[in-house]
């Protein structure tokens, strides 16, 4: 042993920390390469907002009204305020961003991953000016199914079911984007939750309305055919639990599944559940994608769904008409009706039109595309005629207008607030295009009284365009 | 050749100056002067200690200074753009820093024959870090400062050096003891108790550090140091066995008893459970990394604001963000270089005693970089440590330089006396 050996040993040291220190690198470029796009594309990460040396781009309506607008770096304008809050969302310093300011904060920004790329060559062709976005929204349907929800609490979509762009997205109550940073901290302790967007993170039973996609998955599973006459006493007993109708209805027998939608027969539906079981159930709930996130332009929230195998009969029939743990969000019941005006197919929703360059390049247009094929063509053309009746013969007669075909069902949901929510969930057949919505309105009772008459409205203006 | 060097320490203050530049044309029309003066006299030092060390009267080492004041100067702008109040005390700590090491070069001679004094050394060692201990005070999050007036000193730092150099002098006298008074015990042969009684003071000093002053970084870079100079001093894999085991232990122990421990050891295992609330800085520092890539998003461009304390610990996650992967490739480079210059200089030493010192420093300001730049990206746990000559502090910059300065003139070629 000597100085020799001492030398070997730090030799051993030094080659250790070498490997050690190789391999950080080798981690840190893996970090800022590799890993690097998923990170920037993190909701947390506030860098996208933090452009304060830019003029951020304007926020426009399908015709071209401003929506969100910026004169100079830092200053933010919404000339429809609290109306087109729940679309536009909000953004500040110390808040981050929500709705279209944070999905598309990057458009809006000018900043660009492929520009960020380029790294300090970046900053010298970086314009001033961020992008222009155009939005699905129409300015007009927005402010009259804000108008029509009065001064309720509630949600409307409505959306163009052929191609999934959004027309309106209303959430009352609101803020106004504006201010939000000022009126941060009473906005969140406020207990009506005036930040959320209860067109696609409210969570609601969907009451009635969930009938349609019972009615579909009973034919599906074939627990029951166009021809079955459903009897219906005004009270389907459970073990000890019973279901009743409301106020207290009875919709005697000789009941087509088709009478039993159009009167809303909770006895009829809640036997159907039970018919199907948990499995048959989930596969229905499955197959209109409630258990599947939407990848889209919506920070939407999941829908509740029980765990079905683990249900009694009892919970199992209160699934059949809408109640119990199933919670859905308003965004997802327009899709849903969606698909009976168009052929059995769910498109994917979207609210970003055009991102336009500040000198009027098209950067990017929206291609429509279809989420999944949720239940087959001939079905759908049996549920949308049975729907269609709803609103001719049924309870959701509020909701014609004339010259146009309408389809549609009423929902009132029991929940544990207070008095019942009103639902109304369809879709219209206009020359210019057909349209699917839903309509919720907090604690108003029946969904046929309140929510049809709105639905009547925006088809009637859409109709007059 | 050796004028040569004096151009790198042009490329130093020219970045600086750069630097600089780019951060008052930013400012203008309200532009800041203030450090100027002092940008400029720290030039003129470096300049001057160049010129000085490549006479060679004290040391016979030209590149590793160089590669210190880009560090500093690259620190220096980073902190003139992170946080502007803090870049004249940085510049004046820079400049006692260069001057502290003239001093311990002019006195060398002095210091070379005080470093055989192993056991005053290891007195030293243990009070300092003891003052910290029990006189410790603490200052963002650590209870590992000393307050003396305007004045607050990290006393670990300074006990960096002297741990160096007390386990350099006791190794290098006691080794045979410690390699030929062997008992096997099981597969590991261990010397009497008496002998390896200092290295489980130093070890359970360390675990102490950990525990009572929440200061995880200095705990792990003493730990890592006492291991790395057993080994070198003795090659005896049963050392680092055992202190690996001593360490195993003591984490598995401070997990289960101390909730800063597992806070720190779950951030490190999903950051992504806690983004907004415990794991918020180092998911800040993984955003930062991310925005800078390949380019970095240009220097002033990026927004490093955005992580907490950025100027001390995260500097580099800044350096990430504005120089990208260049940079840090750069930086990285030149610390690998940096060690590889201290280990030359330790093979050179013709005393077995000098030859642990400089390795020792070489290794100690290595580890430390590793640990800190392995924190911040969450290679490994995070634990607060700064990056040596780039982040601001004053006790780490000084500390750093009477390192170098200790290096510098264990370079100096001498006849051998003795030994």
């Amino acid at each position: 042993m000597g100085h020799k050996d001492v030398k070997k040993y730090i030799l051993h040291c030094s080659i250790f920390m070498l490997v050690c220190f190789l391999c950080l690198f080798g981690y840190i470029v893996y970090l800022q390469v590799i890993a690097a796009p998923a990170l920037a594309a993190n909701p947390m990460n506030r860098r996208g907002d933090a452009a304060l040396d830019i003029i951020r781009g304007t926020i426009l309506d399908i015709n071209g009204r401003e929506l969100a607008k910026s004169t100079q770096p830092g200053e933010r304008s919404y000339p429809y305020g609290e109306v087109m809050a729940p679309v536009t969302g909000y953004l500040g310093e110390a808040i981050g961003s929500d709705g279209i300011e944070a999905v598309a904060g990057s458009d809006l920004t000018g900043q660009s991953q492929q520009l960020q790329m380029l790294g300090p060559i970046c900053q010298a062709i970086q314009s001033t000016h961020g992008n222009n976005v155009k939005l699905t929204v129409d300015a007009d349907i927005q402010q009259l199914a804000y108008d029509a929800l009065g001064s309720n609490r509630g949600a409307v979509v409505v959306m163009n079911a052929e191609t999934g762009a959004i027309i309106a997205m209303v959430s009352k109550p609101t803020f106004n984007p504006t201010n939000v940073e000022d009126d941060w901290k009473s906005l969140t302790a406020r207990e009506d939750s005036p930040l959320l967007n209860r067109a696609a993170q409210g969570l609601y039973p969907p009451g009635s309305t969930i009938k349609v996609l019972i009615a579909d998955a009973a034919l599906d599973e074939k627990v029951t055919d166009l021809n079955e006459k459903f009897n219906c006493s005004g009270k389907l007993q459970i073990g000890n639990e019973y279901i009743g109708e409301s106020h207290g209805a009875v919709h005697g027998n000789n009941l087509t599944l088709k009478d039993a939608l159009t009167e809303s027969c909770n006895v009829t539906f809640g036997t159907l559940a039970m018919r199907m079981h948990g499995k048959g159930l989930e596969n229905a709930f499955d197959r209109f994608g409630f258990a599947d996130p939407i990848n889209s332009e919506f920070n939407e929230s999941r829908c509740h769904l029980p765990k079905f195998n683990e249900l009694g009969d009892g919970d199992t029939a209160q699934v059949g008409i809408g109640q119990g743990e199933t919670l859905v969000t308003p965004l997802r019941m327009a899709m849903l009706a969606s698909a009976y005006v168009n052929h059995g197919k769910v498109m994917v929703p979207y609210l970003v039109e055009e991102v336009i360059s500040p000198v009027g390049l098209v950067i990017r247009k929206a291609s429509p595309s279809k989420w999944r094929e949720v239940t087959s063509e001939k079905r759908a053309n049996i549920i949308g005629g049975f729907m269609e009746n709803v609103v001719t013969n049924g309870t959701g007669g509020a909701a014609a207008v004339s010259g146009v075909r309408v389809i549609g069902k009423t929902g009132t949901a029991e929940n544990s607030q207070g008095a019942d929510h009103g639902w109304f969930i369809g879709a219209a057949e206009l020359p210019q295009g057909k349209i699917a919505f839903c309509i919720i309105v907090e604690n108003s009772g029946g969904g046929g009284t309140v929510a049809a008459p709105i639905a009547r409205q925006i088809i009637a203006a859409l109709r007059d365009r | 050749m050796k004028s040569k060097s004096l151009l790198l320490v042009a490329v130093d203050f020219l970045i600086m100056f750069a630097g600089l530049g780019v951060i008052m044309l930013n400012q203008y029309p309200e532009i800041d002067f203030s450090p100027v003066p002092w940008a400029l006299g720290a030039a003129v030092m470096g300049v001057a200690i160049q010129l000085f060390l490549i006479k060679g009267r004290f040391s016979s080492d030209i590149w590793v200074f160089p590669m210190v004041l880009f560090f500093s100067s690259l620190g220096i702008i980073m902190l003139a753009r992170l946080k502007p109040i803090l870049c004249v005390p940085q510049l004046r700590w820079l400049m006692i820093g260069m001057a502290v090491m003239v001093g311990v070069l002019y006195f060398s001679r002095q210091l070379k024959d005080m470093m055989q004094y192993q056991y005053i050394l290891g007195i030293c060692t243990l009070v300092v870090l003891c003052l910290s201990l029990i006189f410790g005070v603490e200052i963002g999050g650590s209870k590992n400062w000393l307050v003396f007036g305007p004045f607050s000193v990290q006393p670990s730092e300074f006990g960096k050096i002297l741990l160096v150099l007390f386990l350099a002098a006791f190794l290098s006298d006691h080794r045979d003891m410690l390699n030929e008074a062997k008992r096997r015990i099981l597969f590991l042969d261990l010397p009497p108790i008496r002998f390896i009684a200092p290295l489980l003071v130093i070890w359970g000093i360390a675990i102490l550090m950990f525990v009572v002053q929440r200061d995880l970084g200095s705990a792990l870079l003493f730990f890592c140091m006492a291991v790395f100079m057993t080994y070198m001093g003795t090659g005896s894999k049963s050392y680092v066995f055992i202190a690996l085991l001593f360490f195993g232990v003591g984490a598995v122990i401070s997990y289960a008893l101390f909730s800063h421990v597992q806070v720190r050891f779950n951030i490190w295992l999903d950051p992504w459970a806690d983004p907004a609330g415990q794991a918020y800085q180092v998911v800040q520092s993984l955003f930062a990394f991310a925005a800078g890539g390949v380019w970095g998003t240009g220097f002033t461009h990026g927004h490093p604001g955005l992580i907490p304390e950025v100027h001390t610990d995260f500097i580099f996650s800044a350096v990430a963000e504005e120089l990208g992967l260049l940079g840090c490739t750069v930086i990285m480079m030149v610390y690998v270089l940096f060690f590889y210059r201290g280990i030359m200089i330790a093979m050179n030493c013709k005393k077995e005693l000098h030859t642990l010192v400089a390795a020792g420093f070489s290794i100690a300001l290595f580890t430390q970089a590793f640990i800190i730049i392995a924190g911040v990206t969450k290679f490994l746990p995070l634990t607060g440590i700064t990056l040596p000559f780039i982040s601001y502090g004053g006790s780490s910059m000084v500390s750093g330089f009477v390192m170098i300065g200790l290096l510098l003139s264990l370079s100096k070629k001498e006849k051998v006396h003795g030994a």
